[in-house]
């Protein structure tokens, strides 16, 4: 049985990165980042309903450079979980688990999140354009 | 966990045995996950026009009767959600078992209360 | 068949490995240094690196990188070949498990370049120079390149990886329908070289209570089997948030099989027979 004086391998330290892990850790970073995110809706909601200065305050945070950064973070969270997400969903079905399907759908993830995430800010931008 | 030398291996293998449980976590994901795909993409597609709006904007969106059923809905999902991923973030990494307790204890804790919070101040 | 590895998809990566620092999050006693260069002789023709994990149990060292040059024109084409000749010639104290050569034993089963692969089915042509060769990952480590795989096979005992069934034997051979038989391709040619199981970051935090994909797919194979009676047991033992529900889909497993299968479709039908069978 295994004694305790063995050296372990290496794993993570060697292990070639590729697109199945990497979308996989990718998937679960950005759930975390996606539950800080919830909190910053929360706080939206909450500054809402409590009245008109509190709800400035989320906004003047949202606006800030700072602020934007995260938005921007989370927006390309968003939209990554989501599309990998559904393509885990899909896995679920038993289906799409060829080699050249699983990285062709990989691909996809990442084109269209991205994609998604420029369109989403050109509409916010073309928007708070039209406000000002 | 240096005490197993001297096991068996089946033994270790086997562990306390099958739990018999966890579809329904899992069931559970995928049906908020499911529920979360439409309701994600209209939350978005609502609070872009609204992060360049003012107080007056929200409350017209807020005033809308759909949009509080979708809120009401959205909300619970995704908290829900939330809780069972970062529940088995914490089985993933955490190795102690007092730790382990912790963290899924105060996960669950914290979605509910923010689940509630959320639905008093949508409500209000 | 053989399979190359470069039939998988696809055949480079930008990055070698994660960029953490090699010995990140080791333990003391399984830090990697580094070892010595055995240069090839001078009339060699033509050089190749292979850069090998070391750990030598009768020393108290920790384990090495040593380096070999090896002359590829007087070597046969695989990974394999190479550590032979290594063995041979340059440092018999190189230590590996090798048997049939040809991709059916599944002893030589190795990271190669960052991928875990059959080192007999490995093309030298296709792997980086330095090629950089390690045991099979996160396992402890008996001598080398040679992981003690015993919790491993304890795992697939623990499917109980036989057929059972309450009915009593028939005087021929028990039948099954061509496509009850179909039912089972891609499953049954499993050979057991862990390369699969090695490779998945959940059987790395939670090997000693996640089954992994090589005896999860062994676990389908007998829950496809149209002969079988046991699968409701089968399937009460593998519900298990750890045994089963920590795969995360991250298909590690189905990238690095050397045989071409699907562990990952394979734990996939499972989590579907279970739904299956309380809806």
């Amino acid at each position: 049985m295994t004694h305790s004086h063995r050296p372990t391998s290496p794993a993570l330290q060697i292990y070639r990165p590729q697109l199945t892990s990497v979308l996989s850790i990718t998937h679960r970073l950005t759930g975390v980042a996606l539950s800080v995110g919830s909190l910053m809706i929360v706080a939206w909601l909450v500054a809402g309903a409590i009245g008109p200065s509190a709800y400035d305050g989320v906004l003047v945070f949202v606006r800030s450079w700072f602020g934007l950064v995260l938005l921007a973070g989370w927006t390309f969270a968003i939209f990554f979980h989501l599309c990998n997400g559904i393509r885990h969903l899909f896995w679920d079905t038993g289906r799409g688990f060829a080699l050249r399907t699983i990285y062709a759908s990989g691909w996809a993830v990442v084109a269209v999140s991205t994609a998604l995430t420029i369109g989403c800010w050109a509409a916010a931008i073309f928007l708070a354009w039209g406000v000002e | 966990m240096r005490c197993y030398q001297i096991q068996i291996p089946l033994a270790r293998a086997r562990g306390l045995g099958s739990a018999r449980s966890g579809a329904s976590q899992w069931w559970a994901q995928r049906v908020t996950a499911i529920a979360l795909v439409p309701l994600t993409i209209w939350f978005v597609v609502s609070i872009v026009p609204l992060m360049a709006a003012g107080h007056q904007a929200f409350l017209d969106w807020r005033g809308s009767r759909i949009n509080v059923v979708l809120l009401t809905l959205f909300v619970p999902m995704l908290f829900y959600h939330m809780a069972l991923g970062l529940q088995v973030i914490a089985e993933d990494y955490l190795r102690r078992e007092s730790t382990k307790i912790t963290a899924k204890i105060s996960i669950q804790l914290a979605c509910l209360t923010l689940t509630i919070a959320s639905i008093v101040a949508i409500l209000r | 068949m053989l399979i190359r590895s470069s039939d998988q998809n696809p055949r480079y990566t930008l990055l070698k490995r994660f960029p953490v620092p090699r010995n990140f999050k080791t333990d003391r006693s399984s830090r990697i240094t580094r070892g010595k260069l055995w240069p090839a002789p001078s009339r060699a023709a033509k050089i190749k690196r292979l850069e090998v994990y070391r750990y030598d149990p009768d020393k108290s060292a920790n384990p090495r990188l040593d380096t070999y040059e090896v002359d590829i024109e007087d070597c046969g084409p695989m990974v394999l070949d190479a550590l032979i000749k290594i063995k041979n010639e340059i440092d018999p104290t190189l230590t590996f498990r090798r048997s049939c050569r040809e991709g059916i034993c599944g002893s030589c089963a190795m990271n190669i370049d960052g991928t875990n692969w059959l080192a007999c089915t490995r093309f030298l042509s296709e792997t980086a120079n330095p090629a950089a060769i390690y045991p099979l990952n996160h396992l402890p480590i008996i001598k080398d390149l040679v992981p003690d795989l015993t919790h491993l096979y304890a795992q697939y005992e623990s499917i109980e990886p036989w057929l059972q069934s309450a009915t009593a034997a028939p005087d021929r051979e028990r039948r099954q329908s061509p496509e009850d038989r179909h039912r089972l391709d891609g499953y049954y040619e499993c050979i057991l070289c862990f390369c699969c199981t090695a490779g998945c970051p959940s059987h790395w935090w939670n090997g000693d209570r996640f089954l992994g994909p090589a005896a999860l797919l062994q676990a389908w194979r007998w829950l496809a089997d149209s002969r079988d009676e046991a699968t409701g047991k089968r399937l009460d033992e593998l519900e298990d948030p750890f045994r089963l529900y920590r795969c995360h889909t991250i298909l590690n497993c189905t990238r690095t099989c050397p045989k071409g299968l699907n562990p990952g479709r394979a734990i996939a039908e499972i989590k579907k027979m279970i739904i299956q069978r309380s809806s």
